[in-house]
């Protein structure tokens, strides 16, 4: 709870945007400063994910965990995505300003507005966060115990992560819990909440820094304010475990890969990668959300498949080699797998209708998540009319097809009973990614309908 | 597109100011209570006295084991106590390792005539005790 605890984890995530910006730079080069700043909530959720991915497969080859490791590993990962920037010709930001972009002052003052009402809340939940003690059960039975055994081990230690509830669960949280306590210089479980309140802002800047020049400001500020608002994701993003970052990793690849598929420019897509290969070592969810997004990516793109898929595939590649190593690890050490009871129509139809019944009760419950998803439905309908169809339709087949993916865990669980209670039943959690999806993408739909009403090309 | 916008707006006035209070309210809840409680956190509800937690962190090296061993249910436990007590230690009292042959035992309400030899260095109520026995 010290000053410098907090020095610590601002200096770190700030070294988590730099090496997620460097990368940003390597693969789509920043002319400007504006473009970097613009872009560098991006780079921090791409330096979150690729610091993770890396140090994942380090551990599970055993390479010792500790301070100089972080240092060095950070430091390293910057100066090598540094080098390929330059190999590949990539120039120094110079300037500010956005000449693509000529913002009236309606728009200014609407910017402003977002940003100090954003501002406001996120300083809000930061205090509520500083002096938060640890309550969640998943975050003390076992999310923060692997953070705490590889910071005083070194690495993954047998006892922790093969006998402690979760066993399957991938390392990415604890990996950055650990590098959390070395940077407060301690296992200090309270001031850490704050690494959660780092990720939250970062997830903010990612999501608005995306959509700024897609869609007009007064478009963009109040679905992304309303969905931090609302109950259910206001009170996860102070929760010290893995649900928010994988939702925030699957949702803002997946807003890279919709803008991939309007302009087919090839860093969205590496972007995508990174942040899919995150989220499948996030939650073991992250790789259905992955894989979802990838085959609605493949189907919306078929009309220019010997372009696309060949990079689409490479996407998915990379998530699964990702993937593969902790997998192999835990099979190694005599955990079994993360499949369902009932993966295949083993179950009864019954269950099945429940499970998508709960799925349907839980997304539209606005005592959870207020009337984000209503709307969100009525702007896609609104785009598939009168707006941009191809984004419409991919837009809406994903959020189809993970609504589907959270009837299917339920239905394919057998000891999982039909019911939102969060302690015995993972939906409400799940339903998270989709209310994030639609309350993120609603800007996208909506500029698409305005602008076709407007005259303009969608 | 506009009944999309409005329908947002009208409910970003009430979530806002709902959010906001609920963080406040938080954060000044998170400030009155003091450092042990914060730190002890769930185990608040887990164990009928928080000292038994205290102690077992300033009487247990970072480098040595301890077992837990749970007894019938006393009056003053919580619902949780029985069946939460050794997870929480589990992970509360890292570094220090869970080992059934441990030197230290974190005893609730159990049957001392099983550990022969065991000392108790810190005995509470409710039936909380730490033992220590030479191996």
């Amino acid at each position: 709870m010290t000053v410098r605890a907090i020095l610590g984890l601002a200096a770190l995530n700030g070294a988590y945007a730099v090496l997620g910006s460097s990368l940003l730079w390597a693969i789509r080069g920043l002319p400007r400063w504006s473009d970097a700043l613009r872009l560098a909530g991006l780079g921090y959720l791409m330096g979150v994910a690729a610091f993770g991915v890396v140090w994942t497969q380090l551990l599970v080859v055993g390479v010792p965990f500790g301070g100089w490791g972080v240092v060095l590993s950070l430091a390293g990962g910057t100066a090598l995505a540094i080098v390929t920037g330059v190999l590949l010709g990539r120039r120094r930001p110079h300037g500010f300003g956005d000449p693509d972009r000529h913002a009236s002052s309606g728009a200014v003052l609407v910017t402003a507005v977002g940003v100090a009402l954003t501002g406001l809340l996120l300083e809000a939940m930061f205090r509520a966060a500083r002096l938060q003690g640890l309550q969640a059960y998943d975050a003390w039975a076992f999310w923060v115990p692997k953070g705490k055994a590889i910071f005083y081990f070194g690495g993954l230690d047998q006892q922790v992560f093969t006998t402690f509830p979760g066993p399957t669960y991938p390392p990415l949280v604890p990996i950055l819990d650990a590098t959390a306590f070395h940077a407060m210089g301690s296992a200090d479980v309270i001031t850490f909440h704050l690494q959660y309140w780092f990720l939250a802002v970062g997830a903010v800047a990612a999501i608005a820094g995306i959509l700024y020049r897609h869609v007009p400001a007064w478009l963009l500020w109040p679905p992304l304010l309303l969905v931090l608002t609302v109950p259910r994701v206001a009170s996860g993003l102070r929760v010290p475990q893995a649900d928010v970052l994988v939702d925030v990793l699957f949702v803002v690849g997946a807003l890279l890969l919709a803008l991939w598929l309007h302009d087919g420019r090839g860093w969205r897509l590496a972007a995508a990668a990174v942040l899919f290969a995150g989220a499948g070592l996030t939650k073991r969810e992250g790789l259905l959300f992955a894989a979802a997004a990838l085959v609605v990516a493949l189907a919306a793109s078929f009309g220019r498949r010997r372009a696309a898929w060949p990079r689409l595939l490479a996407v998915g590649g990379l998530v699964a080699v990702a993937a593969l190593p902790w997998r192999l690890w835990y099979r190694s050490h005599g955990l079994g797998g993360e499949a369902p009871t009932d993966a295949g129509a083993g179950g009864s139809v019954d269950r099945m209708l429940d499970a998508l019944r709960l799925s349907a009760d839980v997304l539209f419950d606005t005592t959870l998540w207020s009337v984000v998803p209503v709307v969100a439905l009525i702007a896609v309908g609104a785009a598939l009319v009168w707006g941009d169809r191809r984004l419409a339709g991919f837009l809406a087949a994903l959020l189809g097809l993970v609504f589907v993916g959270g009837a299917w865990v339920t239905y394919s669980y057998r000891d999982i009973p039909i019911t939102a209670n969060e302690s015995v039943n993972p939906i409400v959690r799940y339903t998270v990614a989709i209310v994030l999806l639609g309350a993120v993408s609603m800007p996208l739909l909506l500029a698409s309908v305005w602008r076709s009403v407007a005259g303009e090309r969608p | 597109m506009a009944f999309c916008l409005a329908v947002t707006l009208v409910a970003l006035a009430v979530q806002y100011t709902d959010a906001f209070r609920d963080a406040n309210d938080t954060a000044r809840a998170n400030a009155a209570l003091d450092l042990i409680d914060r730190k002890v956190g769930a185990g608040n509800s887990v164990f009928p006295d928080q000292q038994l937690l205290v102690e077992a962190l300033g009487l247990i090296p970072s480098d040595e084991s301890f077992a837990v061993s749970v007894g019938p249910p006393q009056p003053g436990w919580t619902e949780l106590t029985a069946d939460s007590a050794e997870p929480f230690l589990r992970s509360f009292l890292l570094p220090r390792r869970i080992d059934p042959n441990a030197p230290w035992i974190v005893c609730l309400a159990c049957d001392r005539a099983a550990y022969p030899g065991a000392d108790p260095v810190w005995e509470g109520e409710d039936g909380l005790s730490i033992l220590r026995r030479e191996l």
